[in-house]
């Protein structure tokens, strides 16, 4: 097959666009405070790690995963913020909530991400899919007053690569009879799916872009990659075949909680007490999906940066942390070594059942089992009136012996509660910074 | 002059933690409810309370409210079980509070008011507004306004020569935006929380 040769002669036989916040968390925080628009702005500062760049901030060279102390040395006049994961939630759930005028197929894929179907919406808009996605992208720029980039294509894959072209505030529409003419700009390390190691394995072969991938013998490709790579293949030909997922996120393989201290400590209470903590968290999300567990690990990370991890299966599913406080318990005193310094905790609860039909084993202890559910879901109702960890397992009293220091700082948020917030409890409507 | 303890109005913040919280207040939690800097002063209106029989010490020498402070709760008597109860199928059309303040949950903020400029709008500082952003401004409507790079609140008018804001408050004066202006969204409701 020569290069000029098209791999089809339609447009969109189907129209998926891929829709992707610019630097999301950092533009929510220049929605909330118009004061910090066009300032080199990251969050993070609870970690001591970038997990967002402003785009002013990227064009200093600061970019995610790089630590506070490099990157203030590169761009003195900084803005570092902390964390604000509730207001981050609620604009993105709010534009998926736009995305949904425009289809009802809509994948919320990830905090800043999503996919939508938009085959055969053009009757309805009475416009080109183009200018329906151009539409989408203009209504979340008014609402949510950030920017989004948008790749329009035939399948998720090729959608993906799309939005990635053109960033920030970018549209890439590429129909199929454009394929031949797109794929050759594209190296392997942009398509989704080819990690690092599978594009050096191409590279090998002499496959550099997503072209050369696509104009291989597809036996040729399933032989060296499996079927995943198969996959690929099909979805960069334009052959739709990982479906639009329009069911709330649900976690199918674990649910794992890590929380980083503010500051390394070698106090051991501490330290079980934090991963305690994390138990009670993942049990509650565990719960809050209506799952059960029948395995838990138990990671701990040590100040430089080197992590060790136990993992227990377990002879029940759980779904309370009292019922596995005592296997965590031994992993822990297993794990954790006396007088060195630790910097995170974590926990990651494996095998998840549906909880809504329950088994009783042979062997179980009937009655006491029914106590303990009971009293979890006592809790759970305490809880779910007054704020999460209201109710706590006892070890959570060594959570205070921590040193406070300036990045146990709140997000703005958190800090400016009105008339009947609490600290664990705030309205579901962004609050916005600005002085009327 | 011998300071003056409005109890009433102590009473009625003892009230709203207990409505809250369902229990009754610490002396720490009182002396930052009553925004009083000392445990010590709190002394004084618990022990009137308590004398008008409307707090009262237990055992271990902790403030419990009585009957008198919390009221009774009052018991329905059998209520019969069966068929979907009548009130509940009339309860089907009616709405939250939230859906009637808030039309367009996925585009509306909220803002802390600061200044007097709306005032004799009923709009006072410290209220919050409810900001809509999807839809353009028709006249009369209060929007919020980013003109010349300075962020306010004001009433939205167009005219023959353009469009100018006006302030509800005779101390302030009509702004005819001379270069840019940012609608940052229209108010469709006002919140006053008293406590």
């Amino acid at each position: 097959m020569s290069k000029a040769a098209p791999l089809m002669l339609s447009s969109f036989p189907r129209a998926i666009v891929h829709v992707d916040g610019d630097a999301f968390f950092t533009s929510v925080e220049q929605a909330i405070h118009p004061h910090l628009r066009g300032k080199p702005v990251v969050t993070g500062k609870e970690r001591g790690i970038i997990a967002c760049a402003s785009y002013e901030a990227k064009a200093r060279g600061i970019r995610r995963g790089v630590s506070l102390w490099d990157a203030r040395r590169l761009c003195p006049e900084l803005i570092v913020l902390p964390s604000d994961y509730e207001t981050y939630s609620i604009f993105s759930s709010r534009m998926f909530e736009i995305m949904r005028r425009y289809t009802p197929e809509v994948e919320e894929y990830s905090i800043d991400e999503g996919f939508a179907d938009l085959t055969g919406m053009r009757q309805v808009f009475r416009k080109g899919y183009r200018e329906i996605a151009a539409d989408m992208q203009a209504a979340i720029c008014r609402e949510l007053e950030l920017t989004v980039s948008i790749g329009l294509s035939l399948t998720k894959s090729l959608a993906k690569i799309g939005s990635d072209f053109r960033k920030p505030n970018g549209i890439t529409a590429v129909p199929g009879n454009k394929l031949h003419q797109f794929l050759p700009n594209i190296p392997l390390s942009n398509v989704w799916g080819l990690g690092p190691n599978r594009v050096q394995l191409l590279k090998k072969y002499g496959v550099m872009t997503a072209w050369d991938y696509v104009c291989r013998d597809p036996k040729w490709i399933t032989k060296l990659l499996h079927k995943p790579g198969l996959e690929i293949w099909n979805e960069l030909r334009g052959t739709a075949l990982l479906p639009i997922n329009t069911a709330p996120w649900r976690p199918v393989a674990s649910i794992s909680k890590t929380k980083t201290f503010t500051a390394p400590s070698s106090d051991c209470h501490f330290i079980y007490a934090k991963l305690m903590r994390n138990l009670e968290s993942a049990c509650i999300k565990l719960r809050r999906h209506g799952l059960r567990a029948w395995e838990i690990s138990v990671s701990l990370r040590l100040k430089d940066y080197t992590e060790s991890g136990l993992t227990a299966r377990l002879d029940r599913g759980v779904t309370l942390p009292q019922e596995v406080a005592h296997v965590v318990r031994e992993l822990f005193d297993q794990l954790h070594a006396a007088g060195a310094e630790y910097r995170a905790t974590g926990v990651i609860l494996a095998r998840l059942e549906d909880d809504r039909s329950r088994q009783y084993e042979l062997f179980d202890d009937h009655a006491r089992t029914q106590q303990a559910r009971r009293l979890g879901e006592i809790i759970q109702i305490i809880n779910g009136y007054y704020g999460k960890h209201r109710i706590f397992l006892g070890t959570g009293l060594y959570l205070n012996r921590a040193r406070k220091n300036d990045r146990d700082e709140p997000c703005w948020r958190k800090n400016t509660l009105l008339k009947g917030e609490t600290r664990r409890k705030r309205l579901k409507i962004p609050l916005r910074n600005i002085k009327i | 002059m011998p300071r003056q303890i409005d109890l009433k109005k102590k009473l009625d913040q003892l009230r709203a933690f207990h409505r809250s919280e369902r229990r009754a207040p610490s002396y720490s939690e009182m002396a930052e409810l009553f925004g009083y800097s000392s445990k010590a002063a709190v002394y004084a209106p618990v022990r009137k309370l308590i004398d008008l029989g409307y707090l009262k010490r237990s055992a271990g020498g902790r403030i419990a409210f009585t009957q008198k402070a919390t009221g009774k709760i009052a018991i329905l008597g059998t209520v019969q079980a069966g068929f979907q109860s009548p009130a509940e199928e009339e309860l089907l059309d009616t709405i939250s509070l939230d859906e009637f303040l808030v039309r367009r949950p996925e585009s509306t903020f909220l803002l802390t008011v600061s200044g007097d400029s709306m005032i004799d709008a009923g709009i006072h500082p410290g209220d919050l507004v409810l900001v809509e952003k999807n839809g353009a401004p028709k006249n009369q409507d209060i929007i919020i306004a980013q003109v010349d790079g300075e962020w306010t609140m004001k009433y939205f008018f167009r005219d023959k020569s353009g469009v100018y804001l006006d302030p509800a408050n005779p101390a302030y004066s009509r702004i005819r935006p001379r270069g840019s202006m940012v609608v940052g969204g229209i108010v469709r409701a006002v919140i006053r929380k008293y406590q």
